[in-house]
């Protein structure tokens, strides 16, 4: 018998994750219907603002003055055709208007003479460009600040330190949640009539200020029967090797290059069109070329930035400048030479499928931001800030339209019997005894970290690895001990790691040929008849389900006639 | 890294605790901050930054992690 504190709370919506992307979903859902009662919880403090908090605050909107079909026909050409049309237009049809949302919440962003924003070209796209704040180092704070206030000033609910471990159906719906409280151990059973997934990406906890983002969300939301796609693609970034440093997409326009143990720009070598100022995962494929070729350790170079053009980049404050400060202190000057940087693989590009305002297969579950799948497998920097509060938005009008409907109705014997059983199941995983949870993700990291399994992949490496997984899931993960709520709270990080690990590797193996980020040595070619299209993965019994979805075209604005990835000459690729 | 936390400066107010994202921090039976789980700190310098006291200091350098590279 469960032997702690039970607290239940009833709402309409309930959102996980109080990010970005949860708090936009909160506001607007208030702004809709100041009586709905919404409840945002998060496994950390209530009001800490998700990664966003860790950010620039850079953002993409279009402007009044371009075509938002310029823009999506960007996305078509640098994610490799893997671009759903449909809702890249919807979502970036309403940037504009977020934008300036943020600006009327006090987050300033620089302007030209013009009175337009100042826009950044982003990695030799035609039309793509990010705003940026004009606060520097602290600018993702002063956005979280003003959401926040917003969440005051509407009546926003909310819990901190608070982990949801389980999703409450009941005929054929979402019908609430459990979890529990990661210091008091008392256990939480929410009844919702919309749940919302809003829990960022899964990550390896690879110690770049993103430790949080571990995965549960999209695991919730795959027990409970929604598809996951654009699992094979993986965040790789390219970090310095010791510390921290937010801001590359800023410094590789205005000068700063990566380079190789001989000092050559390597990236003119592999894209002599587009040069260094490219993608990372690009990047991070030349990286570990370079080094495989004994051309090691590669370095990131900002002495060609130009002093005016400084001031747009040296930190001005939050953690960024107190970085930049201690490190100067033990003789690191980042902007006076070279630091030594590497590939680090930090998240899975994938997400929840889901449609423009938030609906997944599963009624009354929605998913947004970067816990709902978007990009496939490079990168745009100021497009997660953009697509927090664009998918947000939306999806609170999905919700409210949703809560207008005669929901399936469910009987209160029902939903108490199915939050006990899953209640007794998180009660059996408080084992007082075992190994510390820590080890257990150091072998899945080592596992999934080289750059034969998550850079420069092929079947055998990722058959390897996933071998090696399968012994970690049978052997260690049951007996993680969790004694107190801390550790159940990181146990529950590590299954959830553990699934998203195997859903990557099945995924990565699954498709066979290269596209975006998705490098496989044994399928050096992109393969358009047989792999222009996603791959959603879902829960079948016990199994994971795999189902190929083609890219419809003929029902799409925009032909797939360019792709980013033949910019790049790659030796195995010309071979 | 968060490496230390001055005893003598904490007045334990509990704010470093509040702030901790990854949950690493817990006030001690003596009244005081206290490192409780300091594997899991990701160098986010929150604590740092919010501590009224200037009682904590985070090293810039992060947590060593598996190779990417094969090692030599």
């Amino acid at each position: 018998m469960m032997n702690r504190e039970m607290i239940q709370i009833d709402t309409d919506v309930l959102i996980i994750g109080a990010g970005a992307s949860g708090m936009w979903t909160a506001k607007h859902l208030k702004e809709l219907s100041p009586s709905l009662e919404v409840m945002v919880v998060d496994k950390s403090a209530s009001d800490w603002g998700g990664l966003m908090t860790m950010s620039e605050g850079d953002f993409d909107a279009v402007p009044p003055t371009e075509n938002v079909d310029d823009w999506v026909k960007d996305l078509v050409y640098y994610w490799d055709g893997l671009c759903d049309q449909e809702l890249m237009t919807t979502l970036f049809s309403t940037s504009y208007d977020r934008l300036c949302d943020y600006e009327t919440m006090n987050c300033a962003y620089t302007r030209n003479e013009d009175g337009s924003f100042k826009g950044i070209p982003q990695r030799g796209l035609d039309h793509f460009k990010l705003s940026i704040t004009e606060v520097k180092g602290n600018g993702g704070e002063n956005m979280r600040d003003s959401l926040n206030g917003e969440m005051k000033r509407l009546g926003v609910k909310r819990q901190g330190r608070v982990m949801i471990t389980d999703l409450l159906k009941a005929n054929g719906r979402i019908v609430g949640a459990v979890g529990f409280h990661t210091r008091t151990g008392a256990y939480y059973r929410f009844s919702a009539n919309a749940v919302v997934i809003a829990t960022g990406r899964a990550g390896w906890k690879s110690s770049y200020g993103k430790n949080t983002s571990t995965g549960e969300g999209l695991l919730l939301a795959y027990n409970a029967g929604a598809a996951l796609t654009n699992m094979e693609f993986v965040e790789v970034w390219n970090v310095p090797k010791l510390f921290s440093w937010e801001g590359q997409t800023v410094l590789l326009p205005l000068g700063a290059k990566f380079v190789n143990a001989e000092g050559e720009s390597f990236m003119d070598r592999y894209s002599p069109i587009l040069k260094g100022n490219t993608d990372p995962h690009y990047t991070t494929m030349a990286m570990a070329l370079e080094v495989k070729a004994g051309r090691g350790p590669i370095y990131f170079d900002t002495t060609d930035i130009k002093d005016e053009d400084r001031k747009f980049v040296q930190p001005e404050g939050g953690w960024q400048l107190l970085n930049h400060e201690k490190l100067k202190n033990i003789g690191i000057d980042f902007f006076k030479g070279r630091t030594e940087w590497q590939p680090q693989i930090l998240s899975d590009f994938g997400g929840i499928v889901a449609d423009a305002y938030g609906r997944t297969a599963v009624d009354g579950l929605y998913a947004v931001g970067r816990a709902r799948f978007l990009d496939a497998g490079v990168y745009i920097g100021g497009f997660d800030l953009s697509t927090t509060a664009t998918t947000g938005y939306l999806a609170a009008e999905g919700i409210f339209d949703y809560l207008q409907q005669d929901l399936a109705p469910f009987s209160q014997e029902a939903f108490e019997q199915e939050a006990l059983q899953k209640l007794e199941q998180l009660e059996a995983a408080n084992a007082q005894e075992g190994i510390p949870y820590k080890g257990v993700l150091r072998q899945i990291q080592e596992l999934v970290f080289p750059y034969s399994v998550s850079i420069l992949k092929s079947e055998a490496a990722l058959q390897a690895a996933l071998a090696s997984l399968k012994q970690i899931q049978a052997e260690l993960l049951p007996q993680m001990m969790a004694n107190d709520p801390h550790y159940l709270m990181k146990c529950k990080e590590v299954e959830a790691i553990a699934t998203m690990t195997e859903i990557y590797l099945r995924a990565a193996i699954e498709r066979k040929e290269t596209r975006g980020g998705h490098y496989r040595e044994d399928y050096p070619q992109r393969d358009d008849d047989n792999w222009l299209g996603w791959l959603y993965i879902s829960k079948d019994g016990e199994d994971m389900q795999c189902k190929f979805v083609p890219v419809p075209l003929a029902q799409y604005p925009h032909a797939v006639e360019r792709y980013y990835q033949d910019n790049f000459e790659f030796p195995s690729v010309s071979e | 890294m968060i490496s230390a936390i001055n005893k003598e400066k904490c007045i334990g107010c509990g704010i470093c605790v509040e702030r901790c994202p990854l949950d690493a921090l817990r006030i001690d039976t003596d009244g005081k901050a206290f490192i409780a789980y300091p594997e899991d700190c990701m160098t986010c310098f929150l604590c740092e930054r919010y501590c009224p006291k200037g009682a904590i200091f985070v090293h810039p350098f992060k947590e060593i992690l598996p190779p990417v590279y094969p090692i030599a």
